[in-house]
């Protein structure tokens, strides 16, 4: 099963699950959110891609910084009950600058529109085959962007038509409880209700194990992950 | 080839391949390549069947035809110091031995402008698609005409006299001449899209200008390695980009296109300067959205020695035109087509004045559709018209599976 619609079935399912595990007295008992925090600490050795040898170029290439994407994201996999409501639909922004897509990995939930917004001086072709969102925006000027609206939870990959070496990540997920690392691999899941979750740590395409953690009445609560 | 196709398709294989470049040795090291599975079926007037390409049209050598080709490209980049890069390109055809496509340095002296000198066998400097040739870059199965068709013309034999060209219109397969070697063998392209020469290029950009001259050892009908006669190519374009998504090309070529043996042969002893090739391209593309329209022509000027009556008219002129475009309709999947046009200068002979090679025409249309980002499947239908030849008309349906990383 392809890794986007894995992680589809299960943030769906698990979200729906999860309703029953959470305490009655979240809403009833008033009892105060709490935090999940922690650090993703990732051993593999992958590299934000290269272009391919430009054999048939006549020189070469601008220059390419080539960035280790430390970047993860850790979310709930069980999602605590109307959390499908709490999703708060925005707008982000996936920059194309310099041959790169930046942010290199984006995380919204259902319904957030994204811009992609052309900052170099030479043409992009932004597209995804990826299921949740299958989109191609065609080729655009400096200075010009499009949007997609994501509605379908899961994984996209997007892609580069003109510069196979430009790719990025889009985690679309159902429910608000997720988080990117910052850059020492720090995360924090804030306004957690009060309960016992499932929690995966997300990185290029390779996923964590879950990981239960218990959220205390308003406290917090510290889970660390480690990626090989 | 069919089993290489199955195996590329299977899931657990793709999953199994790299997606991306591989990259090692601290980033100095990068690997690409591309694996390439093309079959076709020409249908016609006397073809049962699947049947193969009778007509030559899509043939790069008497034995090689891109319509039924299994290719394997390896392609690697060596960054050995701040200014040098090492850049080569292995290539196999239907598993074949592997022949160094490309192998050459590429030097930046200055890192901040786009200046560059490579030296080697290096990408061509003439025309917009010989930079392009892979199938993952092509929009169609088959190549522009300019770029594969083959002339009756021969870098190691030719003709007498006009008579003797004529009759070999539309066997550019298999020619054969009295002056030179008499053994029948493959005549040349316009372009040889599917060689690089060897030599020097001069390369310089600017965000408006792309501008590359090249002196080589061969031509750009026949690149070669090692020098076979007393003279060098000289080659070059410029690009211009006025704004974004429009480029307006044009290529100029000069050099010696035969052998020395062949020239000795004509009487002209060691003065196989004089028999040349000229070109002259000019390339158009703009893009913008969903779609792509080219436009590409070449026209190239052979000068071959006059050994008897009737004398051939010179120069041997031949004007190849194409025009191709694409549309994304949906994400992954696109529809292209091209025309194309390949004709040729009058001669007189004894008793007839026409065209010295048969003029051809082309339609492609087809469609591609990406399996994934780097898996592309391509269907496109073929029609040949050439007024000569032994199959003046042949249709042809072929399919494309196409993988890079």
């Amino acid at each position: 099963m392809p890794r986007a619609l894995l992680f589809f079935v299960l943030v769906t399912i698990a979200a729906v699950l999860g309703e029953g595990a959470v305490p009655t007295e979240l809403h009833a008992g008033g009892m105060a959110n709490g935090i999940i925090r922690g650090r993703v600490d990732v051993r593999r050795t992958t590299t934000n891609s290269d272009r391919r040898p430009t054999v048939a170029s006549l020189g070469a290439p601008p220059e390419r910084e080539r960035t280790i994407p430390t970047q993860s994201v850790v979310y709930l996999q069980s999602a605590p009950r109307g959390a499908f409501e709490q999703t708060e639909p925005g707008r982000a922004i996936m920059d194309q600058r310099n041959e790169t897509f930046v942010p290199h990995v984006l995380a919204i939930t259902t319904g957030t529109i994204v811009d992609f917004p052309n900052s170099d001086r030479i043409y992009h072709n932004v597209f995804s085959l990826s299921k949740p969102a299958k989109f191609d925006l065609g080729r655009y000027p400096v200075g010009r962007s499009r949007a997609i609206r994501f509605d379908r939870p899961g994984i996209v990959r997007v892609f580069c038509d003109i510069h196979s070496h430009m790719n990025a990540f889009i985690l679309v997920f159902s429910h608000p409880y997720f988080a990117l690392t910052d850059a020492d691999g720090h995360y924090r899941i804030n306004n957690v209700p009060p309960g016992t979750y499932q929690v995966v740590a997300w990185n290029e395409g390779v996923t964590s194990d879950p990981k239960p953690a218990v959220v205390p009445d308003g406290n917090a609560t510290e889970l660390d992950f480690l990626l090989r | 080839m069919l089993a290489a196709v199955a195996l590329l398709t299977s899931a657990r294989t793709y999953a199994q391949l790299p997606g991306e470049p591989i990259v090692f040795g601290d980033g100095r090291v990068t690997l690409g390549g591309g694996v390439s599975a093309t079959y076709g079926c020409a249908h016609g007037p006397g073809v049962d069947g699947c049947g193969e390409d009778l007509g030559f049209f899509n043939y790069t050598s008497y034995e090689d035809s891109l319509i039924r080709n299994f290719r394997i490209d390896l392609s690697a980049s060596v960054k050995a110091g701040e200014h040098i890069s090492f850049l080569t390109e292995i290539r196999t055809n239907n598993l074949e031995t592997p022949q160094p496509y490309a192998l050459y340095a590429r030097i930046r002296p200055w890192r901040d402008r786009r200046f560059d000198i490579q030296i080697g066998r290096i990408p061509p400097s003439f025309g917009a698609f010989s930079r392009r040739p892979y199938p993952a870059d092509n929009i169609l199965i088959g190549y522009p005409l300019a770029y594969q068709y083959l002339t009756s013309l021969r870098p190691d034999a030719l003709p007498a006299n006009s008579d003797e060209l004529l009759r070999m219109r539309g066997r550019g397969w298999l020619s054969s001449f009295s002056v030179g070697d008499p053994t029948p063998r493959s005549g040349l392209p316009l372009v040889n899209g599917l060689s690089w020469d060897t030599g020097v290029q001069v390369h310089a950009a600017t965000d408006l200008v792309d501008a590359a001259v090249s002196v080589t050892t061969g031509t750009l009908t026949k690149p070669l390695v090692r020098d076979n006669n007393g003279g060098k190519q000289v080659s070059g374009r410029v690009a211009l980009q006025p704004v974004q998504g429009l480029i307006l090309g044009t290529s100029l070529a000069r050099g010696p296109f035969a052998a020395r043996d062949v020239a000795l042969t004509a009487g002209l002893g060691t003065d196989d300067r004089s028999i040349t090739q000229s070109a002259w391209g000019a390339d158009v593309e703009y893009s913008r959205g969903h779609y792509l329209v080219r436009a590409e022509t070449v026209l190239s000027a052979w000068r071959v020695p006059l050994v008897r009556q009737p004398v051939i008219d010179l120069p041997l002129r031949a004007l190849a035109t194409s025009i191709e475009g694409r549309y994304r309709v949906l994400p992954g999947l696109y529809g292209a087509a091209r025309w194309d046009h390949l004709g040729f200068s009058e001669i007189q002979g004894s008793t007839v004045r026409r065209e010295w090679e048969a003029p051809v025409t082309r339609i492609e249309a087809g469609i591609g559709y990406s399996l994934q980002h780097n898996l592309l499947l391509k269907v496109a239908y073929q029609h040949n018209d050439r007024d000569g030849g032994r199959v003046p008309t042949l249709g042809i349906t072929a399919a494309q599976l196409v993988y890079w990383f």
